[in-house]
């Protein structure tokens, strides 16, 4: 059985993109909303 | 507590990865391909987590109409749609040195395939419906007819036949896999199954965030 490195490197490369592109895209969304709620009033 | 959490995921994931590369041996027939199912097996028992998620959370929200039900099945499906989507991926690539084809219509692959589409389209009806009722009841009814699905994809290597080997880990048999293999998927699995609480904590925060702005 050849070594089929490519195929393993492929799978967890790909895995690995579309983990860290959700996790990213959580984080600007999470940012975004967080930015866009109003201030809370300040106790006097 | 979710910084904590991603911390924890972190770790359990570069335990999974020196699990798999370096702790589990070569696999005698398949070679380093086999690799591959450190990635794939836990990406579908992920899945299968959250799609039971979004089942108990439509349930959950038909029966209290509490909008927490229904951000729980959002947020779990829009996960579940990644990790079966990483599972159909993984698997096609692992297909094509040792089936030799990166795709065939067997009855694993094509019901995995219409897994997928289903709750695609659940969170494309999640999208469409403005109403926060009227979408939480809708996606509540296909959160639990998408559930069906689970068993039929689970059973589909015994119900039919299939060029996908029949269950090594949840069937009815004893696992005849080698323990330091068993190991490294187990390390995996638990790796994959914090990563799912990290982005289900992650992904609610969001939900709950849009409901207040």
């Amino acid at each position: 059985m050849p070594a089929n490195w490519g195929y393993v490197l492929a799978a967890y490369g790909i895995a690995a993109v579309a983990l860290l592109a959700y996790w990213r895209h959580l984080a600007r969304r999470t940012r975004a909303l967080a930015a866009r709620r109003p201030a809370k009033p300040r106790a006097a | 507590m979710t910084r904590a959490l991603g911390w924890l995921t972190v770790l359990g994931l570069v335990a999974g990865l020196a699990a798999g590369f370096g702790y589990a041996p070569r696999e005698a027939v398949q070679g380093n391909v086999q690799r591959i199912m450190y990635l794939h097996v836990p990406a579908v028992l992920t899945a299968y987590l959250a799609f039971g998620l979004v089942l108990l959370g439509s349930i959950g929200y038909l029966a209290s109409r509490r909008a927490g039900w229904d951000r729980l099945a959002g947020a779990a499906g829009e996960i579940g749609v990644l990790f079966t989507g990483l599972t159909i991926v993984s698997g096609s690539i692992w297909g094509k040195p040792t089936w030799g084809t990166w795709w065939t219509w067997d009855a694993r692959l094509t019901s995995t395939a219409v897994l997928f589409l289903v709750y695609v389209g659940y969170l494309l009806l999640r999208s469409l419906i403005e109403e926060p009722d009227a979408r939480a009841r809708y996606a509540a009814v296909v959160g639990i007819l998408g559930a069906v699905n689970i068993p039929i994809v689970h059973f589909s290597v015994k119900w039919w036949r299939a060029l996908h080997q029949p269950s090594t880990i949840l069937g009815p048999e004893r696992s005849p896999i080698d323990p330091a293999i068993g190991l490294a998927l187990f390390v995996n699995w638990v790796a994959f199954t914090l990563l799912f609480a990290y982005f289900l904590s992650r992904r609610m925060e969001i939900a709950r965030l849009e409901e207040q702005t």
